[in-house]
């Protein structure tokens, strides 16, 4: 094993860029979860959506059709569940929810697979991003650097906009407290239905960005559901802080378990979601106290 | 039987309770009184152990409990009816008598017989029924039964475990004047050597039942002696039927 | 509290005969349709019982039956036990994992017991795909099935073994409604009922969660050492989440905390998997929308709904025979 510095470099920006991709899934997902108490566990199959989309745009526009058409499109798709099923399901336990949306990865992941095929899909990193650039004293690949940026600006964006204007205080007041934020006359319901699609605009955003790095394929949803839920309950449903916090630790641990005990690698984070909810079963940075 | 020392508790800045201390002798009934937010419940929880006081020290039988997680708190003794009813919705009132009746005798936990079938659990629950007048309830659902029945089983529910002490949190909460008066009246009969602590809004009623009265406001005994002198108390007058009023 | 109605008896006398046609008369296929049904609906009772009646929606009971079978499996083949002692001793183990999983989850409610579990879940799935004892990706095989022949039965002939895993599904049927039916399941129906009161009244919660986890994991180990004794061959997969979330979907389908509604779901997945698996590889399309459209219906699963359409009446006629009646005492929404 390498021990100089350069490699720890590399190994860090890795689990970086891995944080950042996990950072834009989950914190549409906590959000909704903390505002609506909806468990979407379909929300991986947005992401996997999202890829589809931008590889099929990429295919006709370039790389950055795809990029901007995917959210959109997502988003879109969030409109369309949000009035067939969600809305129907808000008043319905966690359970039902977790059902219903169990029921909508087994039809999304298939209805993918009849509109794409089973094969998997691959899309081009843009030519300006497709290079290596020198960083710290490694030469890393520049699309990952875009990646882990873009994740960074999303963050800031996301806490500029929930603390410093009057939406951000709107969901604020509604994850803490939905009937008390009704009653001071916010209307919840519109709020919700824009927080969901956000959410989605966003998972559909990370899938766009994802496809570049793994192919697109028909599973690409259920395998990065888990390690979402692992984000988001880590971190504590609902916060801001909970989902960079839970993405950063699942990036670190994941990126340098991996380099430093291989065999335990996939092990160590199930066991260290298994500790955080011993000790504290709410997670580490919940919305409410 | 049942001894607080200098009970405090504080949710941020808004003190519940502050250094309440008391003393229930074995048998002894002791109303509570006390506006709406003078902390009652707030004591409640901290008997029992639902909260844990900031300071101060609970002692049950001349143990100190104070640490003592609920579950174990009740089986030394520790029983407590609730202000709003906290009933098995879907079983009968002979199921919901029998769930707490084998706790208490050690079946809630056994796999190979039917706790309800045993001798000692069947016998705490016709007791039980008895001593709180549930006798012609005994195989109706919760869901089928009135309010003021439902009450009368939050109660005996809390009875079943056999408890050396029993706390209740406004057993007459929500029902009618003549019913409160039957139900002091089931009160006044259960057996003599049952320490009783109970909170009341209605006065008059506690005079009923209270051998001693503990005045609470803003978490502060104000008053703690015998009902005549309660009555006559200028100082419960103004703290207390001050609020009467509204309440 | 699990009651038997008329109704209930009903359907297990029906599924019951069913079953046993089937495995008097089926060709192979048959029987091995029937047998992954029966292998199934072990584990479906076993998920019931936490979910339906303690609130503890599990998604690591998949995961369970997997320790069960690489349990069989390994001590088996690669210790040498024979195959009841390896069948006990996979049991035992799955039992004593279960125990701690629940014991540790104990504290946890809602969305985050389902993913304490999921976690748990998922840490014996990559441990087994990494570990070189399991095999890794390959899985392990040549597992032996249980020898019977001293009482006439061969289990290497699918329909005697069809048959062995009934009898094991009956048995276990039994267990669940006497453990469900004992002190521990009453309290068990407390808690989930009110917990806090439970407590108040004396009652070691975390015990008692604990206790029936653990007993769901016996039999969900039963279910593990059946279903590698079945295919004699052991994969990872087996524990992976998406076999407890199939679980979870059959007890719902079928009607949670009904015991028998979830045999009935056992066999609908099974065969609707095939049916549909056999017209057009979309069956997960077709699965997932009749799941959300039981959800949405807000019935409780088919048996659910077919108690709540004929339960009543059926009920009235019987109430001079049978005293204790039973409209659905369990809601959806664990």
């Amino acid at each position: 094993m390498s021990l100089d510095l350069g490699f720890w470099t590399l190994q860090a920006l890795n689990a970086l860029q891995l944080s950042m991709l996990l950072f834009l899934l989950s914190i549409g997902l906590t959000v909704i979860f903390g505002l609506m108490h909806f468990v979407n566990l379909a929300h991986g199959a947005l992401y996997a959506l999202g890829a589809y989309f931008a590889a099929s745009a990429a295919a006709v526009g370039g790389y950055w059709a795809g990029f901007f058409l995917a959210p959109v499109a997502v988003a879109g798709v969030g409109v369309l569940l949000y009035s067939g099923l969600i809305q129907r399901m808000r008043k319905s336990g966690p359970m039902a929810q977790v059902l219903v949306t169990f029921g909508l990865i087994f039809a999304l992941l298939d209805i993918t697979r009849i509109v794409w095929g089973d094969l998997a899909l691959g899309l081009e990193v843009p030519s300006f991003l497709a290079g290596r650039v020198a960083l710290l004293g490694v030469e890393y690949p520049a699309y990952r650097l875009f990646i882990i940026a873009l994740g960074l600006a999303i963050f800031a964006a996301l806490a500029f906009v929930l603390s410093r204007t009057q939406i951000g205080a709107m969901i604020r007041a509604g994850v803490d407290n939905d009937a008390m934020a009704a009653c001071l006359g916010i209307n919840v319901e519109r709020l919700f239905f824009i927080v969901f699609c956000v959410g989605c605009a966003l998972a559909g955003l990370a899938g766009a960005v994802a496809a570049p790095l793994l192919s697109v394929t028909p599973d690409m949803g259920l395998q990065i559901l888990i390690p979402t839920l692992i984000v988001i309950v880590i971190g504590g449903l609902g916060s801001l802080k909970g989902a960079i916090a839970g993405s950063l630790i699942f990036g670190f641990v994941q990126t340098f378990g991996a380099v430093l005990a291989p065999q335990l690698a996939s092990v160590l984070i199930y066991a260290l979601l298994a500790a955080v909810l011993v000790i504290r079963p709410v997670g580490l940075f919940p919305a409410k106290g | 039987m049942l001894e607080t020392r200098k009970l405090d508790k504080s949710f941020g800045a808004v003190h519940v309770t502050r250094g309440v201390s008391f003393k229930l002798e074995r048998g002894e009934r002791r109303v509570i009184l006390g506006p709406n937010g003078a902390g009652k419940t707030t004591l409640f929880n901290l008997l029992v152990g639902e909260l844990t006081p900031d300071s101060g020290s609970v002692h049950l039988a001349g143990e100190d409990v104070t640490t003592l997680p609920v579950a174990r708190r009740a089986r030394q003794g520790l029983s407590r009816s609730y202000q709003k009813n906290t009933l098995f919705d879907g079983l009968t009132v002979e199921e919901n008598l029998g769930l707490a009746a084998a706790i208490h005798t050690g079946n809630a936990t056994r796999l190979y017989t039917d706790s309800l079938a045993r001798p000692e659990v069947r016998e705490i629950v016709a007791e039980v029924a008895e001593q709180v007048n549930l006798m012609p309830y005994l195989h109706a659902r919760v869901s089928e039964i009135s309010y003021g029945v439902r009450r009368q089983l939050e109660v005996g529910v809390a009875l079943a475990t056999r408890p050396l002490v029993l706390l209740m949190d406004e057993p007459t909460s929500g029902v009618g004047p003549e019913m409160a008066k039957g139900f002091h009246d089931l009160l006044n009969n259960l057996p003599r050597d049952l320490t009783l602590l109970i909170i009341e809004h209605d006065m008059d009623l506690a005079f009923d039942v209270a051998d001693t009265i503990t005045v609470l406001n803003y978490g502060e005994v104000v008053f703690d002696g015998l009902p005549e002198a309660a009555r006559g108390s200028k100082l419960l007058k103004d703290i207390y039927l001050g609020s009467w009023e509204d309440a | 509290m699990f009651r038997h109605t008329p109704l209930r008896y009903a359907a297990l006398v029906l599924l019951a005969s069913a079953a046993l046609f089937q495995a008097l008369t089926a060709d192979y296929f048959g029987l091995e349709i029937l047998t992954e049904i029966v292998i199934l609906a072990m584990l479906v009772i076993a998920l019931d019982m936490v979910a339906g009646f303690g609130g503890m929606v599990s998604l690591c009971h998949g995961a369970l039956l997997g320790v069960g079978a690489y349990g069989y499996a390994i001590l088996s083949t690669k210790v040498g036990l024979t195959p009841l002692m390896a069948m006990g001793g996979a049991v035992a183990v799955t039992g004593a994992i279960a125990w701690v999983i629940g014991a540790i989850c104990a504290r946890s409610h809602g969305i985050y017991f389902i993913m304490a579990t999921l976690a748990f879940g998922q840490m014996g799935y990559s441990y087994v795909f990494e570990a070189p004892l399991f095999g890794g990706d390959d899985g392990l095989s040549g597992i032996a099935r249980l020898d019977l022949s001293f009482i006439g039965l061969d289990l290497n002939d699918g329909r005697s073994f069809a048959l062995f895993c009934l009898g094991v599904l009956a048995a276990i049927y039994g267990a669940a409604v006497l453990i469900l039916r004992s002190g521990l399941g009453r309290s068990l129906s407390g808690v989930m009922h009110n917990e806090q009161r439970m407590r108040a009244l004396g009652l070691t919660v975390w015990r008692v969660k604990a206790d029936v986890f653990g007993l769901s994991g016996l039999i969900s180990g039963l279910a593990g050492a059946m279903a590698a004794q079945h295919v004699m061959f052991v994969s990872p997969g087996l524990l992976s989440w998406t076999v407890s979330g199939e679980a979870l979907v059959v007890v719902i389908l079928g009607g949670l905390g009904t015991l028998v509604g979830p045999l009935l779901g056992a066999a609908v997945f099974v065969l609707l998997k095939h049916e549909v698996g056999a017209l057009t590889s979309y069956w997960h399309l077709v699965v997932g929308m009749i799941l959300i459209a039981v959800v949405m219906s807000r019935a409780n699963g088919i048996f659910g709904w077919i108690e709540a359409r004929f339960g009543a009446r059926i009920e009235r006629r019987a109430a001079d025979a049978v005293r204790d009646i039973d409209p659905r005492e369990v809601k959806t929404d664990a």
